[in-house]
């Protein structure tokens, strides 16, 4: 039956495929260059209904059902216009009611099906454009009108976006379900499209732009408070520039401190350790262990620092021997002097040393002993004493002689 | 284990701000009226008291009398955050205009130093500002670079409770509700000194698109 439309509609859908790029560019930039494409191109845009020229003398445009098309298919956040021409679409809707009745009542089965095909695609799409109207608010909403840059643009989008809100529920009140309910009549058909489907999208997106609504004034307060805050801001370093002795009043001062300024000194401090508590134990013995021995304390850093000292030569070194070892070398050296063998406890008595006899007979023992072997050589050491007069092959020494060779 | 209430008294009795970024349990726990009678109960031993800001978002412990000793204490408070005020406003201004951000910061909002840094630094303006900023005495900052500054600015805000570091790895930062509290401080200093601030700042806008 509607092939000539249908041939009509896919050459249309094909020719905006082919020209894509001009439509797009008109989308995007709002009009077309026409130096840039084909006349004849162009011409068959215009023959189609999709570019027109508003004026002669200005550029060439994208028709508005284009141009809502594409909003709608991109979800274009420039797409701010509310449809909200709900009267129109109901009177037309209870228009094709009466035809479909009519025909109904005149027998003519197939021309009721066509108003009632007619009367559907236009209860959906009514259902639809006030469903992709509270999207598009929505879309507004969550990011914030943030297509706009300024605080106080998003405050103007914000009264826009709840104006065309207040228009919406106007005109949602002129769904009378009563009236509609009465145009249905008994046909079940009818029924279930204006009064079922209707009441339920109905109560559905009331619903939604009342909670819209809300969100848009709490959305509005948001802004506003940004907007003061931000004033207040610039408003104290203004404040603080212009007067540059200003001083905030003491508040602390007053009898009733505000409120705001009451502000309790912290009074809690680190607890201290409780070593002898065992189930810490593992934890203490764990931060010793990652304790590192400090070698550049700070106090012993004078004695680190550099010191002066003196590079001179060495004066003198005394060695203060002790008086076994002097007695010693003197009693060498009396018998290098005198030539004749002495024994060591005559030498003892001889100077009245003051020392034991056995140590004294020890150290010239050790002297001897202690010389070089050359040095040995000079001299001869000899044992004095008598056997042991119990057990033979003892012989207990009581004095040594020395002599030189 | 520190239970919640305990740890809830910890941080109020040692000069700390609850807030729903900073501890969202303890924040949740003081929401709860009876947990907040509980709590208010024990300071009340100590003569302190939970105040909180004028829309609930900052818990803060205060003294319930003030006598002389607690006057003392409270002036103290009062030079730090009267002192301080200035600069924490400038740099408020400058982190929302390097931002280019339509709000100033406030509780729960994201700061990123890096990003920060990079405008800063290609803007002689904002290095300016910067620079005054890092100069006052709460910062006290020596260094001519703005890493350097910018980098001790947040510490010490994040020493001083205004902002906080959730992830020690990198640096991003998140404001805290004592920066809402200071939005408070002006507002009421506005009030109570009949400064109107935000009159004088829109005659100033006026006044720059004049020009």
């Amino acid at each position: 039956m509607s092939q000539p439309l249908h041939i009509a509609g896919v050459k249309f859908l094909k020719a905006l495929a082919k020209h894509s790029d001009i439509i797009m560019q008109a989308y995007l930039s709002g009009r077309v260059n026409e130096l840039e494409h084909d006349a004849k191109v162009l011409d068959k845009l215009i023959g189609l209904g999709v570019l027109w020229r508003p004026e002669p003398s200005e550029d060439l445009r994208l028709r508005s059902s284009i141009r809502s098309l594409l909003e709608n298919n991109l979800r274009d956040e420039r797409n701010r216009q509310l449809d909200a021409n709900i009267g129109s679409k109901l009177a037309a809707i209870k228009t094709i009611t009466s035809h479909y009745k009519e025909a109904l009542h005149h027998q003519n089965y197939v021309e009721s099906e066509v108003y009632m095909e007619d009367l559907t695609e236009q209860v959906y799409g009514l259902v639809d454009s006030l469903k992709s109207n509270v999207r598009n608010l929505w879309r507004r909403i969550h990011n914030e009108f943030g297509y706009v840059g300024s605080i106080n643009a998003k405050i103007r989008e914000n009264e826009l976006a709840q104006s065309q809100l207040t228009d919406m529920r106007k005109q949602l009140a002129m769904f009378q379900f009563d009236e509609l309910a009465d145009i249905a009549g008994s046909s079940r058909e009818l029924r279930r499209l204006l009064v079922v489907h209707l009441q339920r999208c109905h109560s559905e997106i009331s619903q939604e732009l009342s909670i819209a609504q809300s969100k848009l004034i709490d959305l509005l307060g948001k802004f506003r408070e940004y907007l003061h805050r931000s004033q207040l801001l610039k408003g104290y370093v203004l404040h603080c520039q212009q007067k540059p002795d200003y001083h905030i009043k003491n508040y602390a001062e007053l009898n009733t401190v505000p409120p705001l300024f009451n502000q309790a000194e912290a009074i809690l401090k680190p607890a201290s350790i409780d070593v002898n508590n065992i189930e810490h134990e593992r934890l203490f013995g764990e931060i010793v262990s990652h304790l590192k021995q400090v070698r550049h304390s700070k106090t012993n850093k004078n004695e680190r620092g550099s010191q002066s000292f003196n590079l001179n030569d060495i004066e003198e070194i005394n060695i203060e021997s002790d008086e076994l070892k002097q007695a010693v070398e003197q009693y060498f050296c009396q018998v290098i002097d005198t030539g004749n063998r002495l024994s060591a406890l005559e030498f003892y008595q001889q100077q009245n040393l003051e020392l034991d006899q056995e140590e004294w007979i020890y150290g010239v023992i050790n002297g001897f002993y202690g010389l070089s072997i050359e040095e040995q050589d000079f001299f001869q050491i000899g044992p004095l004493g008598h056997p042991h007069p119990l057990f033979d092959g003892n012989y207990i020494i009581e004095d040594v002689e020395l002599g030189l060779r | 284990m520190n239970s919640l209430k305990g740890q809830v008294l910890e941080t109020l009795l040692s000069g700390g701000f609850i807030c729903k970024t900073t501890d969202e349990l303890s924040y949740q726990f003081l929401q709860n009226t009876e947990n907040f009678a509980d709590v208010e109960q024990q300071l009340n031993l100590m003569n302190r008291t939970i105040t909180s800001t004028s829309d609930d978002q900052v818990y803060f412990c205060a003294y319930q009398v003030i006598g002389d000793s607690e006057r003392r204490s409270v002036a103290q408070q009062f030079r730090d955050v009267s002192s301080s005020l200035l600069p924490l406003v400038e740099w408020l201004v400058l982190v929302q205009e390097a931002k280019g951000d339509n709000s100033p910061l406030s509780e729960g909002k994201v700061v990123r130093l890096n990003e920060l840094q990079s405008v800063i630094e290609d803007t002689p303006a904002f290095s300016e500002q910067l620079s005054k900023i890092a100069r006052y005495s709460l910062f006290n900052s020596s260094s001519s670079a703005v890493d350097a500054q910018l980098k001790l600015v947040f510490k010490r805000l994040v020493d001083l409770g205004y902002l906080l570091r959730p992830n020690p790895d990198n640096q991003i930062y998140l404001a805290t509700g004592k920066v809402d509290y200071l939005f408070e401080v002006i507002r009421f200093i506005d009030d109570s000194e009949n400064l109107q601030l935000a009159e004088q700042a829109e005659e100033a806008i006026k006044q720059g698109d004049l020009l």
